[in-house]
């Protein structure tokens, strides 16, 4: 009953803080999104002051009083300058990279400050290390955040709690904010042998992948997503434009992975043998294509369609 | 708080032992010299656990050295209860927790005991130098706060420094208001004194025969400001205390004299308005001029006439007094204990003064006869005043009397009352101040230690009690000039303090500068020290014209917020800056060209600006090139990303060095200054 009405209660919450700092990849922090309360260093101040307090009294000692009233007045000075310390900030997503399950994931993010310096930001996410940055006036300080990924698909890391305690430790300024963070989780790849290459067929294969690799066979034009390495550097730098390389691959058809081929009692495993085959293909530059129900992807190799296939896989069965 | 597993970086670990020295500085003098080794030695072992050399104290290495500093306590102070012991103590742990300061979390318990001990310093001491130095170290104590919430690896001493100093000054005008404001009640349990701050000067008993170099302080008993100026010097005899019982050798305090409503008396003659301000004694007496009055509640007026304060003197109290220097006290006989009290000597004690005395007392019949002649007799006899009179032995009072005839005060004052005692007269000693200091900018009299003085009263019939001084037969110039003057050919006026002000009051400035500090120090204990409730009320009747809690307490808090939303507002003003670093860079240069008469015009681009300076300039064409470069390249060929993190800082570099190369004011132009003769040139 209580942890429902608890679970209730932080759903409000949620609902409530979504509706005054919304989303977005980039935001500024100003009086709506930073909360403010005593930390626990300020009450241990504040006890410390009425300890001191009852001293001046019993001893009807002025300048104990000028001491008390001195730190009770810094108390309320340290309140406004922990929030400036914050307030003004500006936050910005920067780009982040698709990460396999189980892999931190690295999310870009900006500071930038446009007239005065910040002290002391920590970021974290609950439960998580903290990362604390200083950021000088009118300077960006970018910095990469890491999140733990344990499932593919989106990953959409909860709302990061920007902090800071400066100056003197005794209030917390925070804000809770969502800066639209989306990261392509993809499955854990699993490294088990290809489809219909047991035993020797698979050292055969590989042996004669890397003859293929040798045997040069002409130029083609460049186009995106070709390696670098098979780019035709000299030709290129006579002005000729740009092309690639191409070896000859007699050996291989391409090759089709399908999901029903895949070995593994779940979904989930299975998707992830299939992504440890998009890896070794890619590895060996042997063309394949993807088959997943309701999903086709025409056979190539390059980057460009190892991120397709990888993608299609981490986003197989999730709607959104 | 930082992550609770972070260690305490070795930046605040240096900021920690600031804090802990310019705490403890105030309260070493008072203690023992082992409790500053104590500090040392933990410091010590701090730093070289810092690193790595040594480890933490074991469990039973905590608990030996714990029971060792107790003991250390019990030993220095004979007691572990009490203020002093108490204090004591906590600045040991202070400095022990050094040794067991492990996290974050330890370091900001250091900085909390750190504060509570500025606090206790003013406990013993409330001078305006503490007062000073504390203000220095609350700065550091903050700066030590600030220090610990600096990013680790980015730690600026001097920047930890200028907060700290920008946020107490932006909470001196709030602490100001809740000083005034904030009420003041009395103490909510009895506390006992730190005994360090009773003060020498007056003491309870008297035992002249035992002195033989009588030192005294230069330092100050109390001030009083008259209505009018001042009485003359012989006139200001400031009672403290009677001291009616004598065991041969000491003059005491008797209870059964002092305690009880005041005895029958009748005002008389002019009466004399002042105020006294003195100092926390932590005892109870405060000083009077004769036949004094008070309506101060925490005065009452003692059966021998003696003004004292209800509680001992813990803090500094400032009182109105009325009195009638004529009055006649118990003119109508005195009652048989007092009658016994003061007529009371010892057996077996100077038989030659009770000879002396019974020969008195067949020549004159009347009393006031006897006492004139026992004063005569110290006028011309060779009675020397001085304050390094011999020892004396058992009989103490025929010793000075017949054979050393060599005293001060309390010699003559204690001897007179012996004999009087002896020829049936009751009499006693009085201890108080005698005379004082005309501080002519505050119209109030100084009156330091080394103006303690004792004389006698005796009691005659129709008449009651009487001040004689046999001081004043032996030296009047002590009575009328002082101290300083009377020994003048002695040279012992506060030779144990040669750097005493005091000392030095015939050189004009010295004593123009001792008296103004000493009207400082006067405002400062009035003002300052002195508000408490009675203070308070004064100055709310004054400026409120209420004694109303109601409206006080609203007026309070509209003041308050009046003064606590204008300090938000300056905190959470914009910043007035050029919004990034590379404008600023480029305004400050332009401003201080300016100074120099070479503006900027509007429209005109960096490097045809560059080259009319390198024109207007041309020593500085260098430096000028070198900033006008990085501008460019920042401005027109940097990514904004770039720019932050290497080139804002090299423009700035480009800049300083400009800056210094560039002259202080514009060269003159050699051309307009040739067509002139030489002397227009000096005009």
């Amino acid at each position: 009953m209580i942890s429902r009405l608890a679970g209730q209660s932080s759903g409000l919450f949620e609902r409530w803080l979504k509706k005054r700092i919304p989303a977005a990849s980039q935001l500024r922090l100003n009086h709506r999104r930073i909360f403010i309360m005593p930390a626990r260093a300020g009450m241990g101040l504040l006890l410390l002051l009425v300890i001191m307090l009852i001293g001046a009294i019993n001893y009807q000692n002025s300048l104990v009083y000028a001491v008390v009233f001195t730190l009770g007045a810094l108390f309320w000075v340290g309140l406004h300058h922990t929030y400036r310390n914050l307030a003004g900030l500006e936050l910005h997503a920067t780009g982040s990279q698709p990460v396999f399950a189980g892999e931190e994931a690295q999310l870009g993010m900006a500071l930038v400050s446009e007239r005065k310096e910040h002290q002391a930001i920590v970021m974290r996410w609950p439960g998580m290390p903290p990362r604390q940055v200083d950021v000088a006036a009118g300077m960006n300080t970018t910095l990469a955040l890491y999140y733990p990924t344990q499932r593919r698909g989106w990953l959409r890391p909860g709302r990061l709690r920007v902090e800071t305690r400066y100056p003197l430790g005794w209030f917390v300024a925070w804000s809770l904010v969502d800066l639209d963070w989306q990261v392509l989780v993809y499955p854990k790849p699993l490294d088990l042998p290809l489809p219909g290459m047991h035993g020797t067929g698979e050292g055969q294969g590989d042996q004669q992948m890397v003859e293929g690799v040798d045997d040069f066979q002409g130029l083609r034009d460049y186009q995106p997503g070709d390696s670098k390495k098979r780019l035709d550097w000299r030709a290129w730098s006579r002005g000729q434009g740009l092309h690639s390389k191409i070896f000859a691959d007699p050996q291989h058809d391409s090759q089709w992975l399908r999901l029903e081929q895949a070995p593994g009692q779940t979904l989930e495993l299975q998707l992830g043998c299939m992504a440890g085959w998009v890896l070794k293909l890619e590895r060996r530059r042997q063309p394949y294509g993807l088959e997943l129900p309701g999903a086709r992807i025409q056979p190539a190799v390059g980057e460009a369609h190892q991120s397709a296939c990888l993608r299609a896989l981490a986003l197989y069965g999730i709607t959104e | 708080m930082m992550a609770a597993h972070a260690l305490i970086p070795r930046n605040s670990l240096v900021w920690l032992l600031t804090a802990q020295i310019v705490a403890l500085i105030p309260h070493l003098p008072r203690l023992p010299l082992w409790v500053a080794a104590v500090w040392l030695g933990c410091a010590v072992w701090r730093v070289q656990i810092q690193r790595m050399h040594w480890n933490y104290p074991g469990l039973l290495l905590q608990v030996v050295v714990l029971a060792a500093v107790t003991l250390g306590t019990y030993l220095a102070q004979g007691t572990l209860i009490g203020l002093d012991a108490a204090v004591m103590m906590l600045l040991l742990l202070f400095m022990l927790k050094l040794l067991e300061m492990r996290k974050p979390r330890d370091a900001l318990v250091v900085i909390y005991l750190g504060l509570f001990i500025v606090a206790t310093a003013f406990l013993f001491n409330q001078s305006i130098a503490l007062a000073i130095f504390q203000c220095f170290s609350l700065l550091i104590l903050i700066a030590a706060l600030v220090g610990l919430q600096q990013t680790p690896g980015r730690n600026d001493p001097v920047r930890a420094m200028r907060t700290a100093g920008v946020m107490l000054a932006q909470a001196v005008p709030l602490m100001l208001v809740l000083f005034v404001m904030f009420p003041r009640v009395g103490p909510l349990w009895a506390v006992n004194a730190p005994s360090s701050q009773a003060r020498t000067g007056l003491a309870e008993s008297m035992t002249p025969a035992d002195v033989a170099d009588l030192a005294r302080s230069g330092e100050l008993a109390f001030r009083a400001a008259f209505d009018g100026s001042p009485p003359p010097q012989h006139l200001l005899y400031w009672r403290a205390m009677t001291l009616p019982r004598f065991d041969g050798r000491s003059w005491s305090q008797s209870p059964l004299s002092a305690a009880g409503a005041p005895s029958v008396w009748q005002a008389q003659g002019e009466p004399v308005d002042y105020q006294i301000v003195t100092g926390a004694s932590h005892q109870p007496w405060v000083f009077s001029l004769r036949g004094a009055t008070t309506e101060d509640d925490r005065l009452l007026l003692n059966r021998d006439f003696i003004l004292q304060a209800r509680r001992p003197l813990t803090q500094n109290i400032a009182y109105h007094a009325t009195s009638y220097p004529d009055s006649l006290l118990e003119p109508d006989g005195l009652a048989p204990l007092q009658q016994r009290i003061n007529l009371q000597l010892p057996e077996g004690f100077d038989p030659r003064s009770r000879a002396f005395a019974a020969e008195l007392r067949r020549e004159y019949q009347r009393d006031a006869d006897l006492i004139q002649a026992l004063l005569s007799h110290f006028n011309q006899q060779p009675f020397h005043y001085t304050l390094r009179p011999p020892t004396l032995g058992r009989h103490s009072t025929d010793e000075f009397l017949f054979d050393s005839h060599r005293g001060f005060c309390a010699h003559y004052a204690g001897a007179m009352t012996f004999v009087l005692r002896a020829a049936g007269i009751p009499a006693r000693v009085v201890a108080g101040y005698q005379g004082g200091e005309i501080n002519l900018r505050g119209n109030h009299v100084l009156v330091h230690q080394f103006d303690a003085h004792a004389w006698v009263e005796a009691w005659l019939p129709g008449q009651g009690w009487v001040s004689f001084d046999p001081t004043f037969q032996v030296a009047p110039e002590r009575i009328e000039e002082g101290l300083q003057f009377a020994l003048r050919g002695e040279g012992s006026f506060l030779e144990d303090s040669p750097l005493s002000a005091v000392r030095y009051r015939n050189i004009g400035w010295v004593n123009n500068a001792r008296l103004f500090w000493d009207d400082v120090n006067y405002q400062w204990q009035l003002r300052v020290l002195g508000y408490q409730s009675d203070r308070q009320m004064d100055f709310f009747q004054r400026w409120l014209g209420t004694a109303d809690w109601q409206r006080i307490g609203l007026t309070s808090l509209g003041v308050l917020l009046l003064c606590m939303l204008p300090i938000a507002w300056w905190i959470l003003r914009p910043a007035y800056r050029a919004a990034n670093r590379q404008q600023r860079a480029w305004q400050k240069l332009n401003r201080r060209l300016a100074r120099l008469q070479l503006q900027v015009q509007t429209g005109e681009g960096p490097r045809a600006w560059q080259q009319r300076l390198s024109t207007a300039l041309p020593r500085q064409r260098s430096e000028i090139a070198a900033f006008f470069d990085a501008y460019v390249l920042l401005t027109y060929a940097t990514a904004p990303d770039e720019a932050s993190n290497q080139h804002v800082p090299a423009l700035e570099q480009h800049l300083a060095v400009l800056l210094r190369a560039l002259p202080r004011r514009r060269p003159p132009r050699p051309t307009r200054l040739a067509g002139l003769p030489d002397d227009d040139r000096e005009r």
